[in-house]
């Protein structure tokens, strides 16, 4: 029981630790920070 | 030029107006209700032109079907016998059906279209319609086609409301590397931007047509599938009957394509959109179809709007009538 605990506690460690690196150091990327909807006109449909 | 339109819905009605600003000399106008017939014939009449001439037909007979022009503006699910009896009688037909079955329908009628050397314009609505004119005109920007990806959002009027209520019930076909795959209604949730001031919006499969209508003009394309915008409730209460009225009119809409390609052996990504009531800009886009099969410039057979040869000259029409269409450009670059 108490070492079935203590895996638990480990595995849940592990993931958290894990976690926080890619919390820490990962990047989600960022978003287009130009461009955007544009009306199509004349010259375009010429 | 004698154009016969018949169902005069929210859309139908939109049509009739468009009508009046041609060189449609002759407008018949058809709806099985004859309280909406004299509505729409009376208000059709104040804005047509001095040399139009506006009357109403009490049933659908094939003389009256033998016009120029028959645009089918009625709700989906009631095109299939007058558009073969049109074509029959010589007429070129337009219809606006959005219902996939329908649609497949009026495209194996391509064989009696082509012996009557008449056109048969499949779906000439707002999605499709409009759609397959923004996937055609997005799809001439590249060498190659792999990835067509159309999203819609908002209905017509009160019949359109009904066909997405049922769409979003059914089962749709997505054309996936050479075959047609079956998927399941309400699935495959997708985050499609439409065109400000719409925004964002969670879109779905269903039984949507606009695969069946692109596939057959864009055969070497991988992928070829088809979204609808609803809300979590329109998915939970889509295997319920209609629990109350749909509105008159369910605009504004949005339509928005997406085409992944290559030109030369770049991979490029096309983005075009359109923010509408969905009623006026698929009225006005039937409008022009029946308006492009009276002077000859509609291809002979069943097709929809990206069969056309180019999809310029009606883009242009369309923009000289108010509808706008966008064009999405983002910098890859800027990505992190």
């Amino acid at each position: 029981m108490l070492q079935l605990a203590r895996r638990v506690m480990f595995a849940l460690s592990l993931a958290g630790l894990i976690a926080a690196l890619f919390r820490l150091r990962g990047t989600g990327g960022v978003p287009p920070q130009s461009g955007g909807w544009r009306e199509v006109t004349d010259i375009d449909l010429t | 030029m004698r154009v016969v339109l018949a169902g005069l819905g929210t859309t139908g009605s939109h049509i009739a107006r468009q009508l009046t600003q041609s060189p449609v000399t002759e407008l018949v106008l058809w709806d099985p209700k004859p309280r909406r017939l004299d509505q729409v014939l009376g208000a059709v009449r104040a804005v047509a032109s001095a040399h139009q001439t506006i009357t109403t037909a009490k049933e659908l007979t094939p003389a009256t079907l033998g016009a120029d022009v028959l645009v089918l503006g009625g709700p989906a699910g009631t095109h299939r016998e007058p558009a073969a009896a049109a074509l029959r009688a010589g007429s070129h037909v337009v219809s606006i059906s959005d219902e996939a079955d329908e649609v497949a329908d009026l495209l194996a009628l391509g064989s009696l279209a082509r012996s009557a050397d008449r056109a048969l314009v499949v779906g000439a609505g707002f999605c499709p319609g409009l759609s397959c004119l923004l996937v055609s005109h997005a799809a001439a920007q590249l060498d190659r086609v792999d990835v067509i990806n159309v999203y819609r959002a908002g209905t017509g009027g009160p019949a359109c409301a009904r066909q997405h209520h049922r769409t979003l019930k059914h089962s749709g076909q997505e054309w996936l590397e050479g075959t047609w795959i079956v998927r399941r209604g309400g699935s495959g949730r997708d985050l499609a931007w439409f065109p400000e001031p719409f925004g964002a919006r969670d879109c779905y499969r269903g039984a949507l047509s606009s695969p069946l209508l692109l596939q057959p003009q864009f055969p070497g394309a991988h992928r070829i599938t088809a979204r609808m915008a609803a809300t979590r409730r329109d998915r939970f209460t889509s295997r319920l009957p209609m629990l109350r009225p749909p509105h008159t009119d369910g605009g504004p809409g949005a339509i928005r394509v997406e085409l992944r390609g290559r030109v030369g052996q770049a991979v490029e990504t096309v983005i075009l959109g359109v923010m509408d009531h969905p009623s006026v800009a698929g009225g006005t886009v039937a409008a022009l179809a029946a308006l492009a099969a009276l002077e000859g410039r509609a291809p002979v057979g069943a097709s929809g709007l990206a069969g056309w040869p180019t999809a310029r000259p009606l883009l242009a029409d369309l923009r000289q009538r108010g509808v706008r269409v966008a064009a999405f450009g983002g910098r890859l670059t800027d990505l992190a």
